[in-house]
């Protein structure tokens, strides 16, 4: 984290927040950037399903919902 | 002297339509001046269902208390419900069929007889078939997507039970529904009941037929809308970020210029395939173009758009417009959104329209029917047709200078990944964001033109005093688009237009303030964020517990209804401007604005000026933070580019 520079600024509540300054990186991208073609076996696919969109198809992590029931 | 109307906040607009008024060419905006909306059917006091009538029962006068019924006594409360249901009967009608043909095809592709579809994401593939319950472990891509096609296709005629989406939505909003009984059982099932309930004599309580009315929106947000874009994106692929310009600047003077129009993207996709053959090339290039420059218009424009960042031409409103420069050989139109008038403005020029799908003629345009085993023969024919027509170019052509880099293709899984890398991708920073308060809330502002609003200016008024409060646009439809030719779909403008609070996470993260995620039908991609929000936690349990609204400040069509009710009926504040559709009712209108609160923990509302409607969403996203405790944000680590870097 100690590569960027933060400025401070108000947020809509009147709070104080440090934002990313002189070093904000421009997000552009070149073309078009296909981060799934990373996923390229069933077994990436089937772990990348089950963690990465863990809301509907992780069998033992169900977020807000879990934590309901256990409360 | 009577100063001039304003028609639209786009130069490009206006330049044409000064063009346009010049060579006496009729558009929509011209049009509007000559057709003043009937006072009576712009309350909706008047029904027709049956040859009795029609009745008008306008509103009684001040003072007047004149109780009006219909001959067969129907109240105004009944009349107005009963409009009010057919429209989103006909919008969930619209895009459920046009979810059919998506399934239709996409069968067609599985099984290797559409000329030129695959599955071309498998990993959405594998996702789709874990909702509908398909067994993927040791299965063939093929049998899976076989299996998948023939269950989604299940969907729409299915007579009990419930459709197969609604168990992704949050649970407490699953068993709000089932104590409602608005669940919905198929989705072709709940327009036919729509359609006979609201037929003379039957269904004559308000309430009920609104209620009717709401299974029938939810089978299309759920439903049919949300089988279009998942099945859409199996085949064509999911949107991931993409650069592409935008407004009528992308037409280009020396080469064939060919738009694609409507809904359905299959023969858009073809036709970007097509495009790029050597032989079509090399053709253009005999008839003294420099090649051939494909542009879209409305949804089409979003679909390619989002997954090729081929360039977009414009929105509702600009359709007629494309072809007043006279620079257009050829324009396809396909369903939905596409005004007749394109073809008087044709006829004044070389362009030919061509109409493609087998729901939709228009009188004096080609007909070429799509068919996907023998889609790519079709593209390149059609793509042929406009070269020939390219020499034909008569009239002054005039373009103008007008297009705009913009950075698209935010689906929901996108965004996740984004927030967290590839596998801890995650909602967390987002809802750390808006626990901390950096974002207030996020809106989704969606939906058309209507003419009868200046041009553009109500989404870019309404978004901007949005993102300039903190709070994150994701949108759709031609309101992503009028955000795009107003620069706000790159990640500068978060510095330039976003809050302190939103321009540090965009800055962050990378993204712009308002995030195109796609086209009408992709409303769904927003109930799914929302439903990821909820699941991650720390914002509630339900949809209505998020600080999350919508709105669609130039509405104009039926489909527009059927997103509203449905995101209401999910628990969302949703604010529409420029006309109401129930006006004639003070009590259906109550019971959306103020009982449906009660009920689904979500309401209309009605704002015709886009600055203040943004100021009820705030204060909408301002109360949810307060039930959540929210109310004095609390400080939590930044997540900065290099946190995301070590995660990914
Ligand atoms: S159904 Fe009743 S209110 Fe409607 S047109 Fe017929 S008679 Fe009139
Ligand atoms: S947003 Fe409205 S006008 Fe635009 S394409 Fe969709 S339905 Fe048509």
């Amino acid at each position: 984290m100690s590569e960027y520079i933060y400025d401070e600024k108000e947020r809509f509540d009147g709070e104080k927040v440090k934002v990313l300054g002189p070093t904000y990186e421009e997000g552009k991208p070149d073309g078009s950037y296909d981060w799934k073609a990373r996923l390229d076996t069933r077994e990436l696919t089937v772990n990348y399903l089950r963690s990465a969109l863990r809301y509907w198809y992780s069998k033992d992590w169900f977020g807000s919902e879990r934590r309901k029931k256990d409360a | 002297m009577a100063e001039e109307k304003k028609r639209s906040i786009d130069k490009a607009t206006e330049e044409l339509l000064e063009k346009a008024e010049k060579e006496q060419i009729s558009t929509a905006f011209f049009r509007a001046d000559e057709i003043r909306p009937c006072p009576i059917g712009v309350e909706e006091s008047c029904c027709k269902v049956c040859s009795m009538g029609p009745c008008r029962l306008p509103r009684s006068k001040k003072g007047e208390e004149k109780r009006r019924v219909g001959v067969c006594g129907a109240t105004i409360e009944t009349v107005v419900a009963r409009n009010f249901a057919r429209k989103i009967a006909a919008g969930t009608a619209a895009h459920s069929d046009h979810a059919r043909e998506v399934v239709e095809t996409f069968l067609k592709a599985a099984l290797g007889q559409a000329q030129g579809f695959e599955i071309k994401d498998e990993v959405k593939l594998l996702e789709v078939a874990l909702d509908f319950n398909i067994e993927i472990e040791g299965k063939e891509i093929k049998d899976i997507a076989v299996e998948l096609g023939r269950k989604a296709l299940d969907e729409f005629g299915k007579q009990h039970g419930e459709l197969v989406y609604i168990g992704k939505a949050p649970l407490k909003r699953q068993e709000l529904w089932r104590r409602l009984g608005v669940v919905p059982r198929g989705v072709d099932r709940e327009v036919v009941e729509v359609m006979h309930r609201t037929h003379m004599g039957v269904d004559q309580d308000y309430t009920h037929i609104i209620e009717q009315a709401t299974r029938c929106a939810l089978a299309d947000g759920w439903g049919g809308s949300m089988i279009s874009t998942d099945l859409q994106d199996i085949m064509f692929g999911t949107p991931v970020p993409v650069v592409g310009k935008i407004n009528l600047g992308v037409l280009k003077e020396d080469e064939v210029n060919v738009v694609v129009h409507g809904h359905e993207p299959f023969l858009p996709e073809l036709l970007a395939a097509a495009s790029r053959d050597p032989e079509i090339k090399k053709l253009a290039e005999k008839a003294g173009a420099k090649g051939i420059n494909l542009a879209g218009m409305c949804c089409s424009a979003n679909e390619v758009l989002m997954r090729h960042g081929i360039p977009c031409a414009g929105n509702f409103l600009q359709q007629e417009l494309a072809l007043v420069t006279g620079a257009v050989e050829l324009m396809t139109v396909d369903v939905q959104c596409q005004m007749q008038g394109l073809q008087d403005v044709a006829a004044c020029f070389h362009t030919k329209l061509v109409t493609t799908s087998d729901r939709a003629k228009i009188e004096g345009a080609v007909h070429m029917e799509f068919h996907p085993d023998s889609g790519l023969d079709m593209a390149k024919k059609i793509l042929k047709m406009a070269i020939e027509n390219y020499p034909n170019r008569r009239g002054s052509v005039y373009i103008p200078d007008q297009a705009r880099d913009i950075v698209v293709g935010f689906s929901h899984e996108t965004i996740n990944y984004l927030l967290g890398g590839l596998f801890r991708a995650s909602y967390r920073p987002l809802n750390d964001n808006i626990i901390n308060g950096r974002i207030r809330g996020v809106a989704g502002v969606v939906g058309c033109n209507n003419v009868r609003t200046v041009h553009d200016s109500a989404h870019i008024a309404m978004i901007k005093e949005l993102i300039k409060n903190d709070v994150l646009v994701l949108t759709t439809g031609c309101a992503a688009m009028a955000c795009g030719k107003e620069g706000l779909l790159t990640p500068e403008a978060a510095r330039e237009f976003a809050g302190d609070g939103l321009a540090e996470v965009c800055e962050a993260v990378g993204i712009p303030p308002v995030l195109h995620m796609g086209a009408c039908v992709d409303n769904s991609r927003l109930l799914i964020a929302a439903t990821a929000m909820v699941k991650e936690g720390g914002l509630g349990d339900d949809l209505s517990d998020l600080p999350v609204v919508g709105a669609a400040p130039e509405w104009m069509s039926e489909k527009a209804l059927a997103i509203g009710q449905y995101f209401v009926a999910s628990g969302v504040f949703t604010v529409f401007g420029t006309t109401w559709p129930t006006v004639g009712s003070e009590k259906v209108t109550r019971h959306l604005f103020e009982e449906f609160e009660e009920i689904y923990k979500g309401m209309w509302a009605y704002e015709e000026d886009p600055v203040k409607a943004a100021h009820l969403m705030i204060s909408q996203i301002d109360k949810k933070r307060k039930a959540l405790g929210l109310e004095k944000a609390r400080e939590r680590v930044l997540f900065d580019m290099a946190m995301r870097r070590e995660l990914a």
